[in-house]
């Protein structure tokens, strides 16, 4: 699916580049005064050779910029909570591998500029002025310092353009809040790409102009040498401020960073408009060979993230505007009749909700843990958000973590809030579609509680989570948060009989270092987590979360009229269940500092920034598919076995009272 | 003008109303307490429109001057004075003043449009991002309608023409009109039809639209023409009190969410003697055929004009139809009939006709 799609928005965008190209031979043979000669001088410029030569190298160029788009794209941001993060960040490997391509691919664009600019710009070395000593009879090469400027102001801006992309999540695929024909969306935005670039290329330039002021010698001296070449003592040197307060060079770097953010940007945008588009997958499959490509076996099945986004939205558009697919949806298996697909769309989706039920729970018992402090939350699992690492996220929602994160927060201290997480895979357990994972977590719950017995003291429970944040907080997000807590679990059921006083040593020994170590304000400063990253980085991936409510909900409305085999009643409890147990801890967990605070917005921006504020997408469309549930189901829904808990929150959204 | 109601809005599903007055502030009225919340908010100026939000226990959209207020109300609150930071704003730089809005019938998007900006706004309003709509050409937008099964939207624009957008894709039609721009429409329950007036003629017209089956992605599906359906002159009645002339311009229109009732606030020729502007009442039925017969006309006191007509839209024994006068009296006219089709609560779908035995 994907490589269609980048290769139809890679043909577009070459496509579009002699169009650039065209518009920055106009514009840089600016010449106010002769308009007529300039425009037919352009013209007569845009048929030459050395011009087509260009248009293929920057075609190659672009291709070379959208292959890294595609590499690097991710539908669920990665968000650095701490500074130190974001210094990792910037230092990992392949951002090194992409800041580098990027500037030479800069590099190639400003050369390609040079050339079609023509002028002064042109060669790298030049004959140089004769000077009125007989003494140099023999005509010497010099540097034409305009060229190295403009090869090095394309080489700045190539990396200025990677760093960029890290800093804003560039990579990040915001899918859009309303679907639209891709001509429309990508006509729409055009306006305000182009003064994007337009902008950006300002603060860019005359970053790389003080920065040539100060460090411009250095490649100067290094290519003369290099080259063989003589500086023109005739001419101005330019890493002076009187080289440097040129107009028509600051005009000519300025558009052809333009031109360059213009064409590289609008790559990204086709690529951005083309991934997100919406896929059509079939709910019941005609042919034998089409079954992988079925949307209940693609849920179920652990596809690449952007398959599983695309997937998700398909759901909730079906749910929404095709009773056909709808009905596909509903329909029972021949022979057998059972429910395949809604059993599997239905069960995909609970688990998607009570993973993330989870989650917040988790957070919230360590935020509870790490107590009255002031200081940020402190997270016990955050695994670091890239697209490879997420995958394992989505295994199960029965996994390694959260047998963890339940045993160290099962203690004195747990509020009652616990309690429907307990009662919820008890009411599964008469659903048709009972997960594994219920007989595992019963067994946690055993392990737990003749854990107690030995090491009671709440002291070092109380401290364990904090313990734990401290230490992964010392790895760094370079390793696993994962490994660690795994290992001391392993070890720590293992020790549970050994003598407590080596594993309080252990952790005296800990947090003497953690605190001597907080008190160094320099250190603080790396590794202290921003609130506001901190929470959104937990409800980073909440669109898939917010597309399975939505397609719920909807399905299950509609189902009121169109459900002819009464599929769908008798997974409604379990529904209910989890919609109403999300809605709690959701509501719970909007009562922690920090999360109620909506970022400050800026309109009118191309970078998208609408990740920072998916909770409150997820909290909205949680209370409006509560409402449509009851809406459509009125009355009826008093005899839905759920909770008395529960039924008293129904009875809630029954009457409007939420 | 000189109305102290300035706009009026039901709930969708309780017996809750929201009132706009001259001063800039909005009154919540609820039949189930007693206390009346009182919004202010200093951004609440020229209060155009409301709408609450469908599937939501209280939030209310407001159109001011300069931008959408999006109050978030406490349902069980008892305060009459909620504080300024239960309102969140939203303002695009270019789209003031907003004067007409509309949720979408799912509850998940809002439409906001102003007569100067050519391009509508659709919001998401948790996260306050906006997608631009534009076309070119007709000015703003003064009218908006959503259908109430949320596939088309109606937008009237100053100009004579007005566009009916689909609300999956977001495509629109163009539709000409020969004499004035759209006065005002109103939806089928079902989305398959629309009736509009034109400013400077006394018909209504009736555009249908094919059945929206979800697989035509991108077409909006209308007819190609639109035909008249009724035809609103002034006539002359005889009744026991003397001659009553009745008719004209269309002012405003609504039609109830059962589709059995449509109500018409008519406007006398100004200059003519003794016309009065009046409500008619008319029966209707659209499927199978569409029929639209004449039921009566409401009258209110002795120079009292009828300026803001409203149906509720969950009533459960026919239709009650609530209007506000220019003296300042809202009053709440309930029509009780057995409806031919299963009422249900939520309107936007299409309802299903009981089978007789």
């Amino acid at each position: 699916v994907l490589g269609w799609r980048v290769a139809a928005a890679v043909t577009w965008s070459l496509v579009l580049l002699p169009v650039c190209t065209a518009a920055f031979i106009v514009l840089s043979g600016l010449h106010l005064l002769h308009p007529v000669r300039w425009i037919s001088n352009s013209f007569n410029d845009l048929y030459t050779s050395y011009v087509i030569f260009c248009i293929l190298l920057m075609s190659v160029v672009l291709i070379v910029i959208s292959i890294f788009n595609v590499e690097f794209y991710a539908v669920v941001p990665s968000i650095p909570c701490s500074r130190l993060a974001l210094i990792g960040k910037i230092i990992h490997p392949q951002q090194v591998i992409h800041s580098f391509v990027h500037a030479v691919m800069g590099m190639l664009v400003a050369w390609c500029a040079t050339v079609m600019t023509k002028g002064r710009f042109q060669f790298l070395a030049v004959s140089c002025t004769p000077s009125e000593s007989l003494d140099d009879a023999v005509p010497q090469t010099c540097l034409n310092e305009y060229h190295l400027f403009f090869l090095l102001s394309g080489t700045f801006l190539g990396y200025s353009y990677s760093l960029f992309y890290l800093i804003n999540n560039m990579n990040y695929l915001p899918f859009p809040i309303i679907q639209q024909y891709k001509y429309l969306r990508f006509r729409r935005s055009l306006p305000l790409l182009i003064k994007h670039s337009c902008v950006e290329s300002v603060y860019f330039v005359r970053n790389f102009f003080v920065a040539y002021y100060f460090f411009g010698y250095i490649p100067k001296v290094w290519i003369c040498t290099t080259m063989d070449l003589h500086i023109d003592s005739k001419l101005h040197p330019l890493d002076t401020l009187s080289g440097l307060l040129d107009l028509s060079l600051f005009y000519h770097t300025w558009l052809c960073g333009v031109f360059l953010l213009m064409t590289w940007y609008i790559a990204w945008l086709l690529f951005k408009i083309y991934a997100t588009e919406t896929h059509h997958f079939p709910v019941q499959p005609t042919f034998a060979e089409e079954t992988d490509q079925c949307l209940p076996k693609i849920l179920n099945s652990n596809p690449p993230l952007l398959i599983k986004f695309l997937a998700l939205q398909d759901l909730m558009l079906l749910s929404q505007y095709s009773p056909v697919r709808r009905q596909e949806v509903f329909s029972l298996s021949q022979p057998g009749g059972h429910p395949h697909n809604w059993t599997a769309i239905s069960r995909e989706c609970l688990s998607l909700l009570s993973d993330l039920t989870q989650r917040l729970i988790a957070q919230q018992e360590a935020a509870a843990a790490n107590g009255r402090a002031k200081q940020p939350v402190g997270e016990l699992k955050v695994p670091p958000q890239t697209p490879g690492a997420v995958g394992t996220e989505d295994v199960s929602f029965q996994s390694q973590r959260s047998n963890v994160v339940l045993r160290a927060t099962m203690s004195p201290l747990v509020k009652p809030s616990l309690m429907p997480l307990k009662t919820s895979p008890g009411s599964d357990i008469g659903s048709p579609f009972t997960s594994p994972a219920l007989n595992c977590k019963k067994g946690v719950v055993d392990v737990n509680s003749s854990w107690h017995g030995p090491l009671q003291s709440p002291l070092v429970m109380r401290r364990g989570p904090k313990l734990w944040t401290s230490v992964s907080d010392h790895q760094m997000n370079g390793s696993h948060h994962e490994s660690f807590p795994v290992l001391s679990a392993a070890k720590a059921g293992s020790e549970a009989v050994q003598p407590k006083f080596i594993y309080t040593w252990l952790q005296n020994k800990q947090e003497q270092i953690k605190n001597f170590l907080s008190r160094r304000a320099l250190i603080m400063y790396f590794f202290s987590k921003h609130p506001e990253a901190s929470i959104q980085a937990v409800f980073s991936d909440a669109q898939m979360h917010i597309w399975a409510l939505e397609g719920l909900s909807h399905l299950v409305a509609a189902s009121f009229t169109e459900d002819q085999f009464g599929v769908v009643q008798t997974t409604l409890p379990a529904i209910l269940n989890t919609l109403l147990t999300l809605q709690e801890v959701v509501d719970r967990h909007f009562k922690l500092p920090h999360v109620s605070s909506k970022p400050s917005r800026v309109s009118g921006s191309l970078v998208d920034t609408s990740y920072k504020t998916l909770r409150f997408a997820l909290r909205a469309s949680l209370k409006t598919a509560l409402y449509r549930i009851t809406t459509v189901f009125g009355e009826h829904l008093n005899a839905v076995q759920v909770s008395t808990e529960h039924k008293k929150r129904l009875q809630q959204f029954l009457e409007y009272k939420e | 003008a000189g109305c102290p109601v300035r706009a009026f809005a039901w709930h969708p599903h309780t017996n809750k109303f929201a009132v706009a007055l001259l001063d800039d502030s909005i009154r919540v009225y609820n039949s189930n307490s007693a206390t009346v919340p009182s919004l202010k908010h200093r951004l609440q100026r020229n209060v155009a429109s409301m709408a609450w939000k469908p599937l939501c226990a209280s939030i209310l959209a407001v159109a001011c001057q300069s931008c959408v207020l999006v109050w978030h109300l406490d349902p069980t609150s008892l305060s009459t004075r909620p504080s300024s930071g239960c309102a969140q704003v939203l303002s695009y730089p270019g789209h003031s003043p907003v004067t007409s809005l509309a949720w979408a019938p799912s509850g998940e998007r809002l439409l906001s449009a102003s007569p100067v900006d050519t391009a509508m706004l659709v919001w998401d309003v948790s996260t306050e991002n906006c997608v631009q709509l534009q076309w070119f050409g007709g000015g703003g937008v003064t009218y908006l309608a959503w259908s109430p099964d949320g596939s088309k939207v109606l937008a009237a624009t100053p100009s004579a023409v007005f566009r009916v957008w689909e609300a999956q894709m977001w495509t629109c039609e163009r539709w000409p009109t020969i004499r004035g721009r759209c006065q005002t429409g109103c939806w089928s329950p079902d989305g398959s039809r629309l009736l509009f007036t034109v400013l400077g003629e006394s018909v209504i017209y009736s555009l249908s639209f094919s059945e929206y089956r979800g697989e035509m992605q991108g077409q909006v599906g209308g007819s190609k023409t639109a035909s008249i359906v009724a035809d609103l002159s002034e006539t002359t009645f005889e009744t026991l009190y003397g001659d009553e002339r009745i008719g004209g311009e269309v002012h405003s229109m609504v039609w109830d969410p059962t589709g059995e009732r449509l109500a018409v606030i008519i406007r006398g020729h100004p200059d003519s003697p003794g016309s009065q502007t009046a409500i008619a009442v008319f029966r209707t039925r659209n499927s199978p055929v569409f029929e639209l017969l004449p039921c009566g006309f409401v009258r209110g006191e002795r120079a009292a004009q009828p300026q803001i007509i409203a149906f509720h839209p969950c009533f459960p024994r026919g239709a009650l139809l609530t209007v506000c006068w220019s003296s300042g009296k809202i009053s709440h006219i309930p029509f009780f009939f057995v409806s031919a089709h299963v009422p249900l609560a939520s309107p936007h779908r299409s309802p299903v006709p009981v089978v007789a035995s």
